[in-house]
């Protein structure tokens, strides 16, 4: 029940309370006087009273006559306020609680962006406004707090470019020593296999940091989305052939959307090497394009261990690995979907992974269509 | 060849310093950008190897700096930030290449070799290494009499690594050349596509001409 219609029934049940008060004051008063009348002797009452209206009551009883005389009063001046009172209390309520559905649909709109755009206030001073003026400031501690934990990452992947490279250099200097046994040499590059995927894991947390501060600007250009697909099918081809897996291109509809080539391009592999990795030997990829209500839907599924469906919502967190996390034959940064999602995002679409049977995992990319002008 | 690197990391400026004296070049290290400024009018240097982030006069105002003053020396702009805006404002100051840290050694003296030999680009249409032929204009390449089938990204791969014959090439100069992909994709796709293109050029072929170098890159040449 919302608060406007407990406040009008509350109201209600308040009129109708003191209605019931005015009636029985009201019914005591007349009976009072209607006794005091019956003692007195006809001729005086009669003098008393031009209306002569006891007259024609004089049959009946002070209580009877008393109860009657007040039920009428009741009905013809209550009930009327009783309406007029729940139409006002309902306007009323009405224009008191108007501020808070404003504010309710402004801060509906708060999301992690946009913390630091106060929501309007009245100015008034009452309460509401001074309940918006907590909001903000609430608000803006918030944004305060994210600002720090991105700037942290920020400066975080930052500094440990310098020692990853000077450790990577170090030890590429070392493996140009001729005079490495072959033990040592192997040693020495798994050490620099490690510090390899170290070094892309602080890349894609800069990228990622960079993006949450709204650092990366995009350039953004009509891009032939289904050439985009078919040169990444090509490069799939390729990836997928030494694990026996099959690529397929369903349809592929020529179409073009508006964005930065390179990280579209960046997304299809993404999303390509995903595809061919987390998936069974001799497995299947399949990948289409196709419009669907004007958009640009492009999906690409393999036959992957699949996803159970309550780690679905999770996948595009970053460093979330589901089962795979704790399977070393398996080698990603974990950083893959968030960094793929993204992208989509900048690119004002939506990325959904769905798990459409088991053993099925399937990433379907919408993207607006870009129409040049005529 | 004399290279002058300007880089306030101590350690990072000496194993760059070493690796490339390794590679036969003269090397000089200055750790701030007004020094760097100062040797680069004073002393004539092949290639500088400029970190951006420096101490005082950073990187990029060194570069614009040379370049008013018309010093035309080559220039291979490092830095810790690696992104794509970064990348264009560099190259747009007028850096010939641009290499993102953390950077693969063997990419870096790939890097600077070319630079070297920007000048010296083989412009010949029909490039040979050993009895390997690959015709630009019709696109066509023989091993001996044998014609070899290319798809296209094979194609661009194996114009690429003979036009950069006997030079080691790293991984992210291969993406970036060869891809154009300013990122680094983090799949093993160069690897696969040198395996391929090794079976097609070098299987059932003498002498073997694809080699891989290990941690570092790859170099097409003939074993002398």
């Amino acid at each position: 029940m919302t608060i406007r219609t407990r406040l009008t029934f509350w109201y209600a049940g308040i009129l109708i309370l003191s209605l019931l008060v005015m009636g029985i004051g009201t019914y005591q008063e007349i009976f009072e006087q209607l006794r005091h009348e019956h003692w007195r002797r006809p001729e005086e009452r009669a003098t008393n009273d031009p209306g002569g209206m006891e007259v024609r009551h004089e049959h009946r009883s002070p209580e009877d006559h008393a109860l009657n005389e007040t039920g009428e009063m009741v009905f013809r001046a209550g009930l009327p306020a009783i309406v007029l009172g729940l139409l006002g209390g309902w306007w009323l309520t009405r224009r008191a609680l108007a501020p808070v559905a404003r504010l309710t649909a402004a801060v509906e709109k708060i999301h992690e962006h946009n913390l630091n755009t106060p929501l309007p206030r009245s100015g008034s001073g009452d309460e509401l406004d001074r309940l918006t003026e907590v909001f903000n400031a609430m608000a803006a501690r918030l944004d305060g707090s994210f600002t720090r934990i991105r700037e942290f990452t920020l400066h975080a992947s930052h500094e440990l470019k310098t020692p990853l490279t000077i450790l990577c250099g170090e030890t590429e200097t070392l493996l140009r020593d001729e005079s490495l046994t072959p033990n040592e040499r192997d040693r020495a590059v798994s050490q620099l296999d490690e510090l390899r995927r170290l070094a892309r894991i602080v890349d894609g947390l800069t990228l990622l940091a960079k993006a949450d501060a709204g650092q990366i600007v995009l350039t953004r250009e009509p891009v032939p989305w289904d050439e985009l697909i078919r040169d990444n099918f090509a490069d799939a081809l390729i990836l997928a052939e030494p694990h026996g897996i099959g690529v397929e291109l369903g349809a592929c509809e020529a179409m073009l959307v508006c964005g930065d080539r390179h990280r579209l391009r960046q997304l299809l592999l993404n999303l390509t090497d995903n595809a061919v990795k987390y998936n069974q030997p001799h497995g299947k990829v399949l990948m289409t394009l196709r419009r669907w209500d004007g958009l640009a839907e492009y999906t690409i599924s393999n036959t992957g261990p699949g996803i159970p469906p309550e780690l679905l919502p999770r996948v595009f967190d970053r460093f979330f690995r589901g089962n795979a996390a704790h399977d070393s034959t398996v080698e990603g940064c974990g950083l893959g979907l968030s960094i793929a999602q993204w992208i989509v995002t900048a690119h004002h679409g939506t990325i959904t992974l769905e798990s459409p049977a088991p053993g099925r995992t399937l990433v379907r990319v919408r993207l607006p269509i870009f129409t040049p002008p005529a | 060849m004399r290279v002058l690197v300007v880089e306030d990391e101590k350690k990072t400026a000496s194993f760059i310093r070493k690796a490339l004296q390794t590679e036969g070049f003269a090397v000089d290290v200055c750790h701030t950008g007004d020094e760097g400024l100062t040797a680069v009018q004073t002393t004539p240097f092949d290639i500088l190897v400029l970190d951006i982030m420096l101490p005082g006069r950073d990187g990029l105002s060194v570069l614009s700096r040379m370049r008013e003053l018309k010093l035309q020396t080559p220039v291979l702009l490092l830095s810790a930030r690696g992104e794509v805006n970064e990348r264009v404002a560099g190259l747009n100051a007028g850096a010939d290449d641009y290499l993102p840290k953390p950077f693969e050694l063997a990419e870096l003296i790939a890097r600077v070799r070319a630079l070297t030999r920007r000048n010296a680009e083989n412009k010949a249409t029909v490039l040979r290494v050993a009895d390997l032929r690959l015709d630009t204009l019709t696109r066509l390449a023989h091993r001996g009499d044998a014609e070899i089938q290319l798809t296209a990204r094979e194609y661009r791969l194996l114009e690429f690594l003979m036009r950069s014959a006997d030079r080691l090439c790293g991984r992210m100069m291969i993406i970036e050349k060869v891809w154009d992909y300013d990122f680094d994709p983090g799949t093993n796709l160069v690897d696969v596509y040198i395996r391929r293109l090794r079976e097609k050029i070098d299987a059932g072929f003498e002498p073997k001409l694809l080699h891989t170098v290990r941690g570092a890159g790859y170099v097409l040449k003939e074993p002398r």
